[in-house]
């Protein structure tokens, strides 16, 4: 890190003990398909969700494309109005104090989008500042500040257009401060990221939450979930499933073991074929490396390896070991497996 | 500064940065316009009277309402393309404001897209445009750009809900031009287009332009045509600011905006 970050709330708070708190938050909406013979069908992207996020607090909210996150994210940032269920947001109702509430959080979405790039990065932060409302004598310095912060003032005056994707992406978490947000929202901060931009990302998160901040953040990677949150809300077809600690999800998978292939030629008519095995109680497949890998969830641990072979007898097996259950295999569980 | 005028000047700034940072800009505002001041000239060629003046201010408008049409309908547009309407509309200022200054900044350019047709048809095709009175000339060019923004601000509306608005914008360029009088005098249209041409704030403006560009002496004619354009540009900011609350509300409720 470069320079210690001094922020300091300049807006209060209404009184709540606690930061965020979901109720029953349903989203429907209305998909309109074809053009002559149009048809109206109704989705629903989440369903009864409830949740509560105390200050301070890095809560993880994990789940499959698809699954509600993004939809939840953007009610709690009123960006969209529920169907049904209420919210509050620092104390605040996000359909009846939307502007209050937007002026306390910030919102850090990944990916290389969401940057004025053919202007500099102090441009980008002054024009949000003002959009935040954010005093004129206070911007200078704390623009300054949050980009030294995120190692980036020596490129300040530079366009966006010249940055890699790691400097985009710290300038996406600088302007996400730009107001000094009490609870900031994180969509995704590290996809597409290299794994050594993503820890610093990673870390860097961690300081904000050592400085008092409370944090939404959805992930795709349950290991980052694991490091990062105080507690994680596993969420698929717009349902929380499960909602605990790191720890206490993993809990969910003490009673098994993980059967891990390495090998080659595995096709997707196998990895099915094990879905239909009694004891596999979830299955995941990366079949696009040359080094395929297969995780089977089993009780039955090593006792199902001479299955394993026989289904796998047209491919090539280069290992397989049996491991203990991780928060990803935990994950598989609850999001894929939960049927059986 | 008031937060509403610190929006203002912020999205106009960002909006000045941009148009620096990306010099196409010189097609449809130099480019364009010379095309336009040829094909006018070309066609009032041998008509008496002022009609060298309705060529070329004719032209200006033609320009700068294009020009201010299509770059308010954009901005919602850019944004997207961007990838920042998301946090434009997170943040807590109205979205209505930062579309005005955008608007602002893109009357500015098409001021000089005015300027470009002036020029050119003085330099290039030597037509005598003796202004009787350039103060009020330029005061007046100024306050129809403001309306012609205005108007713009209504049509930027329709991007907030759907980018097919786009269609729609493209098809009223020519209409409007033509029904407010850019061209030739609206006392040559049909009759029951007139209505629809008073309420258009440009039919008032390139009107009060025509005026105090050939006679030096201000009239109450004038001034008229300035009242009436001013109250109508208020009254499509109090529209636009209605129709942008609207569709705000239609599109977090619907989700269309983070959609589309």
């Amino acid at each position: 890190m470069v320079a210690a970050l001094e922020l300091s709330s300049q807006l209060g708070q209404a009184s709540s003990d606690k930061a965020i708190v979901a109720e029953h938050l349903c989203k429907v909406f209305n998909v309109t398909k074809g053009v002559l013979r149009r048809t109206k069908n109704q989705v629903m992207a989440v369903k009864d969700v409830s949740f509560e996020i105390g200050y301070g607090e890095l809560f993880g909210l994990v789940g499959p494309n698809g699954a509600g996150k993004t939809t939840t994210i953007k009610m709690l940032t009123t960006m969209l109005i529920p169907t049904s269920g209420t919210a509050t947001v620092l104390g605040y109702d996000i359909q009846k104090d939307v502007t209050k509430i937007r002026e306390r959080i910030g919102i850090v979405l990944g990916g290389e989008r969401g940057l004025y790039t053919r202007v500099n990065a102090i441009d980008n932060m002054r024009y949000f500042a003002d959009l935040y409302g954010v005093p004129v004598n206070i911007q200078k310095k704390r623009i300054r500040e949050l980009l030294q912060f995120m190692g980036l003032w020596d490129r300040a005056r530079d366009r966006v257009e010249t940055y890699s994707k790691g400097m985009k992406q710290r300038l996406h978490l600088a302007r996400g401060l730009v107001n000094d947000p009490q609870l900031i929202f994180m969509d995704e901060p590290t996809i597409g990221l290299d794994p050594e931009i993503a820890k610093e990302t990673r870390t860097m998160i961690k300081e904000l939450v050592e400085k008092g901040k409370t944090i939404l953040l959805t992930t795709h990677y349950m290991f980052e979930a694991d490091e990062l949150c105080k507690r994680v809300a596993i969420i698929r077809n717009g349902e929380i499933v499960a909602l605990d600690t790191p720890s206490g999800l993993k809990k969910y998978v003490m009673d098994t073991s993980v059967v891990e292939v390495e090998g080659f030629g595995i096709t997707e008519n196998e990895v099915a074929r094990f879905k239909e095995v009694s004891e596999v109680l979830a299955v995941s497949a990366d079949l696009s490396e040359n080094k395929q890998v297969l995780k089977i969830q089993t009780p039955k641990g090593s006792e199902i390896i001479s299955e394993v072979q026989e289904i796998l007898k047209n491919s090539r097996i280069y290992d397989i070991k049996i491991k203990e259950p991780t928060l990803e295999d935990a994950y598989l569980r609850l999001v894929e497996g939960s049927a059986k | 500064m008031p937060k509403t005028l610190r929006v203002l000047y912020s999205a106009f700034r960002m909006a000045m940065l941009h148009w620096i940072a990306d010099p196409q800009w010189v097609i449809p505002n130099v480019i364009a316009p010379f095309i336009y001041t040829f094909v006018a000239l070309t066609l009032f060629k041998e008509a008496r009277g002022p009609f060298g003046l309705y060529a070329v201010l004719g032209g200006g408008m033609m320009g700068m309402w294009g020009n201010t049409l299509y770059s308010s309908g954009f901005a919602i547009e850019f944004e997207k393309w961007q990838g920042t309407l998301e946090e434009v509309l997170a943040a807590p200022s109205n979205l209505l404001h930062v579309i005005a200054g955008k608007s602002i900044s893109n009357a500015l350019f098409g001021l000089t897209n005015m300027v470009a047709i002036l020029l050119i048809a003085s330099l290039v095709f030597r037509v005598p445009l003796g202004v009787a009175n350039p103060i009020l000339f330029a005061f007046s060019i100024i306050l129809t750009l403001l309306s012609v923004s205005a108007l713009g601000l209504i049509f930027a509306s329709a991007f907030v809900l759907t980018r097919s608005a786009q269609v729609f914008t493209n098809g009223l360029e020519t209409p409007i031009y033509i029904i407010s009088g850019s061209m030739f005098p609206i006392a040559l249209l049909p009759f029951w287009v007139h209505p629809v041409s008073y309420i258009l704030g440009p039919t008032w403006g390139i009107e009060a332009i025509r005026i105090i560009a050939g006679q030096e002496s201000v009239s109450l004619t004038f001034w008229l045509n300035i009242g009436v354009m001013l109250f109508i540009t208020l009254a499509y900011v109090a529209i636009a600011a209605f129709l942008f609350k609207k569709v705000e509300t239609k599109s977090r409720r619907d989700g269309t905006l983070v959609q589309a």
